[in-house]
């Protein structure tokens, strides 16, 4: 079984600061780590991988630094990476990222699935992962929480809905988003970290992925960014405190009424 | 014996405390606001005390009028930090005044010439940190409960915590004290000096005395430059002796001295991933090192943490896990973290032990502890600061077991585990204190001698024992 994971350098969101007059956030000084939600897509293809064998190959688009994040995905266990950096890359938004990813997945040759975490903790979009399928021409399954088997070219997973979860079936090669609950993480080991220092990583500019120019950053992303805000969020909080316990009812009566006059109940 | 009898808050002090302080910070005369500063997180009520009264000083001035209005009174007075230590030395014992330190929680100078902060004691230690964090500095005192204790506690205790291996305990740290006397007078000790032998070591004598000799009011604390690079390792053996084998050959073999060196047993590391819902592959291992390594850059670091991983496979890891960035740092951390309220939750009859040895007599009191649970059909648990000898355990009876049978069997446990640490040449206590807790087992692990000179000290500092009465050792002779 081949298996491509795409997977993102994000900034750790826990010391994340935003600069107040660009409404931008400040990545400088800012430690760098595999999105988290990529960790999850990792760890489903080792254990595909375990269980029918076969390569998992992780690949991203960034600058050089983000090669640390394919090494951290090797010590976990990917066999194999792929940087893809060019300044020409630069200023992508979703649309541009997926074109590239999807020309690097397809240079790869022959492979089953294309394993993607469900979005970045940065961006948020998601529309990542089904933008390789849309370019790549596959179907496309999102948040998957589960997969039930792979087997004579079809795949058999779990989506996770709002009140419960789907049974799906897909055609391989095909690609999928994960959520959380497919399985936890492992941690990288001593050996792994030593493989991965060893390994050898090939970057791959524009010049080696069959893509057109015009399609690549920021020129090619059609998204305009008009301005990021943090939103107010106004609540209008109004406390109903019962005076001692005789008066427990009345006030649960109370609350009731607040919720229906709201149509909440 | 003659008991020291002290005086009841009356409402007219009450009034002369509010005078003092400012109306708004007094509490008195209502139990349930008093109610969470009769105990610390000792969970066992029965160290419990109330107090009569809470005050919240804002200055020294405040708190020396305080202190000379309880020694006029009578009034028996216990300072308190956050509330979050480990053997009752914030209980007022006797009732009386207890002195809240949460208002005065300035950072009043970072000293960026001299390496120095000034903080007073109500700051929370993490704040310090966070506070220095982008100037590339940082306070190398880090105990456990970094989200809630304040660092005038952390004196008080000299507490130590996970990276004591390398940076030492609090103390080290300590350059200066403004403290008011129990006889309310402020005096300045130390201040902004790497060297200071003008006169006595006063500082050495103020950290750890448990809230007995003083209470703090700034203190100017050593700082470093922060680290740029760590990492952590999280090493699996089969068995706990395999693991804490390694500890000494960690420390001996490697030419590094590692940041950490955490040990966890196998209960301990179930407790707390159950807890977490954790799935690290913790039901194959016995035991497992914590140890964390770090240096001015990552290549350093590096080369550091690979040597060390391999002492550990040597010495038959099973496996070795590396965390070097934030995400994989914090989940293994926090299974170490989080042992103890894991176990909080898991029976409410506890003895939770702070045993201290030789950092080379770990295999010993462990292998030990192993014994003596056995021998007792009790549970031990182990886990701690290996690397520095200072071990937890806590220890708890089988689930049918009474309150009564507990309290008859405990002492008998705790008295035969002291007398094993106290062969291996440790102490009752490595980083909680002593507090009234462990007070009644200290002549297990000092001499009537020192115990005089305790108790000289203590009256020669606070005649009219007043302040925080009743703890570390008794200032009369039982004899």
């Amino acid at each position: 079984m081949r298996i491509v994971v795409p997977i993102k350098q994000v900034p750790e969101t826990n010391a994340v600061r935003m600069d107040e007059a660009t409404g931008t956030m400040i990545r400088e000084g800012v430690e760098a780590i595999i999105n988290p939600l990529d960790l999850y897509a990792i760890e489903a293809a080792i254990r595909l991988r375990e269980a029918h064998g076969g390569e998992v190959t992780a690949v991203s688009m960034g600058p050089p630094k983000a090669m640390t994040a394919l090494r951290e995905a090797m010590a976990m266990g990917c066999d194999s990476a792929v940087l893809l950096s060019d300044k020409a890359f630069a200023g992508s938004d979703t649309w541009a990222t997926s074109y590239v990813l999807s020309a690097a997945v397809r240079r790869m040759g022959e492979f089953d699935l294309v394993l993607c975490g469900e979005r970045a903790t940065d961006g948020d979009t998601g529309q990542v992962g089904p933008g390789i399928a849309a370019f790549l021409g596959l179907p496309v399954v999102s948040y998957v929480s589960r997969i039930e088997s792979v087997a004579d070219g079809r795949c058999r997973m779990h989506r996770l809905v709002e009140d419960g979860y789907e049974v799906l079936e897909a055609d391989l090669p095909c690609v999928l988003t994960v959520v959380k609950e497919i399985s936890d993480p492992r941690l990288p080991t001593l050996r792994g970290k030593q493989k991965a220092k060893r390994a050898d990583v090939p970057v791959w500019t524009a010049g080696d992925l069959d893509v057109e120019p015009s399609k690549l950053g920021l020129e090619g992303s059609p998204t305009r960014v008009v301005k990021i805000f943090r939103p107010s969020v106004a609540r209008k909080c109004e406390k109903l405190l019962a005076a001692d316990e005789t008066s427990v009812a009345t006030a649960a009566d109370r609350v009731v009424e607040f919720l229906q006059t709201r149509e909440l109940i | 014996m003659v008991e020291t009898t002290y005086n009841p808050v009356t409402p007219a002090i009450a009034d002369e405390l509010r005078r003092i302080v400012g109306d708004r910070f007094v509490l008195f005369g209502d139990a349930e606001k008093l109610e969470p500063y009769s105990h610390d997180e000792v969970p066992d009520r029965r160290y419990a005390h109330m107090p009569e009264a809470v005050v919240r000083p804002d200055s020294a001035e405040q708190i020396a009028a305080i202190l000379k209005l309880a020694n006029r009174e009578r009034i028996a007075v216990t300072p308190r930090g956050a509330g979050s230590g480990l053997s009752g030395g914030a209980v007022p014992l006797h009732g009386g005044i207890v002195l809240l330190c949460d208002r005065m929680n300035r950072i009043v100078e970072l000293d960026r010439e001299n390496l120095m902060i000034v903080v007073e004691p109500g700051v929370v230690t993490a704040e310090i940190n966070e506070h220095l964090r982008s100037y590339g500095l940082f306070y190398a005192g880090y105990p456990m409960s970094l989200e809630t204790c304040y660092v005038g506690g952390n004196v008080a205790e000299n507490a130590g915590g996970g990276k004591a291996v390398k940076y030492g305990v609090t103390g080290r740290y300590v350059l200066g004290l403004e403290m008011v006397t129990p006889t309310g007078e402020i005096v300045q000790l130390g201040g902004k000096l790497l060297k200071d032998v003008t006169g006595y070591n006063f500082i050495g004598l103020m950290v750890g005395s448990e809230g007995t000799l003083g209470v703090f009011t700034k203190i100017t604390l050593k700082l470093l430059p922060l680290p740029k690079a760590n990492v952590d390792l999280l090493a699996l053996f089969e068995t706990a002796e395999a693991a804490i084998a390694a500890v000494p050959k960690i420390q001996t073999e490697s030419g590094i001295i590692p940041t950490a060196i955490e040990f966890m047993d196998r209960t301990s590391v179930q407790a707390a991933c159950e807890y977490l819902n954790e799935s690290l592959p913790y039901r194959q291992a016995g035991a497992m090192l914590l140890i964390t390594v770090d240096g001015p850059d990552a290549g350093q670091v590096e080369t550091e943490y690979e040597a060390i991983g391999e002492l550990c496979l040597q010495a038959g890891a099973t496996e070795v896990y590396v965390a070097d960035n934030y995400t994989t740092s914090e989940r293994i951390w926090k299974v170490r973290r989080n042992i103890a309220e894991a176990f909080a939750l898991l029976s409410k009859l506890q003895a939770n032990e702070d045993l201290v040895v030789p950092p080379a007599a770990i295999p010993q009191l462990v292998t030990g502890v192993g014994r003596l649970a056995a021998k007792y059909g009790v549970h031990a648990p182990c886990y701690g600061h290996a690397g520095d000898g200072n071990i937890h355990t806590r220890i708890s009876p089988p689930a049918e077991t009474t309150e009564a049978q507990w309290n008859e069997l405990a002492p008998k446990v705790l008295t035969e585990l002291y007398a094993l640490t106290a062969s291996l040449g440790g102490k009752l206590s490595g980083e909680h204190g002593i507090g009234h807790k462990r007070k009644k087992y200290m002549p297990l692990f000092v001499s009537e001698s020192y115990l005089d000179m305790a108790r000289a000290v203590k009256r020669a500092m606070d005649p009219n024992n007043i302040l925080n009465p009743g703890k570390i050792f008794d200032v009369e002779r039982k004899d």
